[in-house]
């Protein structure tokens, strides 16, 4: 009996182990072949891939991705600050303020955000702003990205801020500070690596979003734009559009576009892992 | 404590920041209401309950990619199911130290990987595997069963967008499983130890133990497939197909939207007909979540504390 209670052990252990190895395989292999087609493109590409506008369809060479490396960086940083202040002061709101209705509803609000399909994001934003616009804009790539990414920091901030012992809020009253001092001298200065990875973490998934460019930006590729109020493109719209054609330098961009992609996220993730090392409260 | 006028002070900035939140999400349904009305208007319950897509005849009807949401969504969960439990179990009973640590990181890391390089690696690696050496051999030897009835033509299938998606979700589903598991309490735990159970044993108690946070999870997974848009579009292969085989090419809803809003604006009621299936699709996603987060919550104050 208890030999074949062990043998069930073992069988089990075996079970958990080989089905955990085939659910962490995909992501091994997609950044080893990611990195692998996407750098090899670069390097034969050179400098120039940083530099030059994507070629014809046809044409032999490689050519560049410098609109939309550029059209993404200018949607992050312009989206970035706007979400990480609309949700820190919203989280803090909601934690100083639980029991107020506003508080409530922006609690609700926030959650069901978060699971609201981004594409129809995009599509309100294109009613909202590129419609009374008339072209696509940078500007409607930045409201679409930030409220994508809104839930997102909001929930993280919010967690962090939960997650503060009260002892701490009742050592600031008994000093005689206010609330607002206590937020911003006590509360704040706890949590500043957790808002140090919600900052980093907001990015790598304002990077990443695709869905919520795909009716707003346009897809600017003749050049490089700078302008807020004129179309631009995304480096996940890019590779959107390129990975559906069968032109087999388009391709080549989509990967050599895809391994920077990845290798920003990966460099934002090590950071956010070097950020919490050594958290302790 | 009373509010004092500085607090209410306080209060009052803040106030700006979580209104701005707040209208988002009221304006956004609002929109998509007023512009889902010429559709409902035209073609009333018929919107949903055939299946076509003919903008030069101004006929539509959004069954196929309902169906079809419906249908990727449900292999995407079982697909995350079948991987995340295993993989919560792993990273809370048998590894510890450093290798819990890699194996957690890893799982962290496969959760913010952007959709589109999931999707890139979809399209181009698993869709071949899979045709090659799953879809194809089930069609051969299982074709009796209806829904592996078709031979897949091409790799891009509802099957294979199951599956990618179920790919994508599996750390979020396994985070929150590991969340769970772990958050019940030792004494559990002990009890089990105590009475010499195994840690197979162990594992089956308390994992019925997180039953209802299992099946929050498997919801919140599904609210989560409903809306991926980006993996579906590249991996589906876009047809209005309606049937029970799961090989063959379709639709959902996101996919439609991404495909066909572009254009939209050209024809009369087709783009009324996709912000009417937005609109679908938010409403569900958005009641699916709250069942599955008022689940979890309710779980947790029953037997964490």
């Amino acid at each position: 009996m208890y030999k074949w209670r062990k043998l069930k052990d073992r069988i089990f252990f075996a079970v958990i182990l080989i089905l955990s190895i085939i659910a962490i395989t995909p992501v091994i292999h997609l950044i080893v072949v990611t990195l692998a087609n996407g750098l090899s493109v670069i390097i034969r590409a050179g400098p120039s891939f940083f530099t030059s506008i994507p070629p014809a369809p046809t044409s032999k060479d490689v050519g560049g991705i410098a609109p939309s490396l550029v059209g993404s960086l200018m949607l992050t940083a312009l989206a970035l600050p706007i979400t990480i202040v609309i949700a820190l002061f919203s989280s803090i709101m909601v934690n100083e303020f639980p029991r107020n209705p506003l508080s409530i509803a922006v609690d609700v609000v926030a959650k069901s955000l978060a699971s609201i399909p981004t594409i129809a994001v995009s599509m309100v934003v294109y009613l909202l702003v590129v419609v009374p616009m008339g072209t696509f804009s940078t500007l409607a790539g930045v409201v679409a990205l930030t409220i994508v990414s809104l839930p997102y920091a909001y929930t993280y901030f919010s967690t962090y801020l939960r997650s503060i012992p009260e002892t701490y809020r009742e050592a600031a009253y008994s000093i005689a500070m206010s609330r607002w001092k206590t937020v911003t001298r006590v509360f704040l200065p706890i949590i500043r690596r957790g808002v140090l990875v919600t900052v980093l973490m907001t990015m790598a998934r304002i990077l990443g979003e695709t869905a919520a460019l795909l009716f707003t930006v346009g897809r600017y590729r003749i050049g490089v734009s700078t302008s807020i109020l004129g179309p631009t493109d995304a480096l996940p719209l890019l590779i959107f559009d390129y990975i559906l054609t069968p032109y087999r330098n388009f391709q080549e961009i989509a990967w050599g576009a895809a391994a920077l992609l990845l290798i920003a996220y990966l460099i934002i993730f090590i950071a956010t892992k070097l950020a919490v090392r050594g958290v302790k409260l | 404590m009373k509010a004092s006028r500085k607090d209410m002070l306080f209060f009052l900035t803040l106030t700006p920041f979580s209104i701005s939140l707040l209208a988002i999400l009221v304006i956004a349904i609002l929109i998509l209401i007023s512009r889902s009305f010429e559709a409902f208007n035209a073609f009333g319950l018929s919107l949903f309950t055939s299946s076509i897509w003919d903008p030069e005849h101004s006929r539509y009807g959004l069954l196929a990619p309902i169906v079809g949401s419906i249908t990727t969504s449900i292999l995407a969960t079982v697909t995350a199911l079948v991987f995340s439990v295993p993989l919560a179990i792993l990273l809370a009973e048998y590894v510890h130290d450093l290798v819990r640590d890699i194996l957690s990181s890893i799982v962290e890391l496969m959760s913010g990987v952007p959709t589109i390089i999931y999707a890139m690696w979809a399209s181009m690696y698993l869709a071949p595997i899979l045709k090659t050496y799953v879809m194809d051999p089930l069609s051969i030897y299982l074709s009796f069963i209806p829904i592996f009835s078709c031979k897949p033509i091409t790799a891009f299938t509802i099957f294979t967008a199951g599956i990618s998606i179920g790919i994508s979700i599996t750390p979020y589903v396994t985070a929150m499983i590991f969340e769970s598991y772990e958050s019940i309490p030792t004494t559990y735990r002990e009890a089990c130890l105590g009475i010499g159970a195994t840690r197979y044993e162990t594992v089956k108690v308390l994992l019925s133990l997180a039953k209802p946070a299992v099946i929050a999870s498997i919801i919140l997974g599904f609210a989560r497939a409903l809306g991926e848009t980006t993996i579906a579009v590249t991996t589906i292969g876009n047809s209005m197909y309606l049937g029970s085989c799961i090989f063959s090419p379709g639709y959902t809803v996101s996919a439609l939207i991404a495909s066909q809003f572009g254009n939209a604006y050209l024809y009369r009621y087709a783009e009324s007909v996709l912000y009417s299936s937005a609109l679908v699709v938010l409403v569900v996603a958005i009641i699916l979540s709250f069942i599955g987060l008022s689940l979890m919550s309710r779980w947790r104050r029953r037997v964490v504390v």
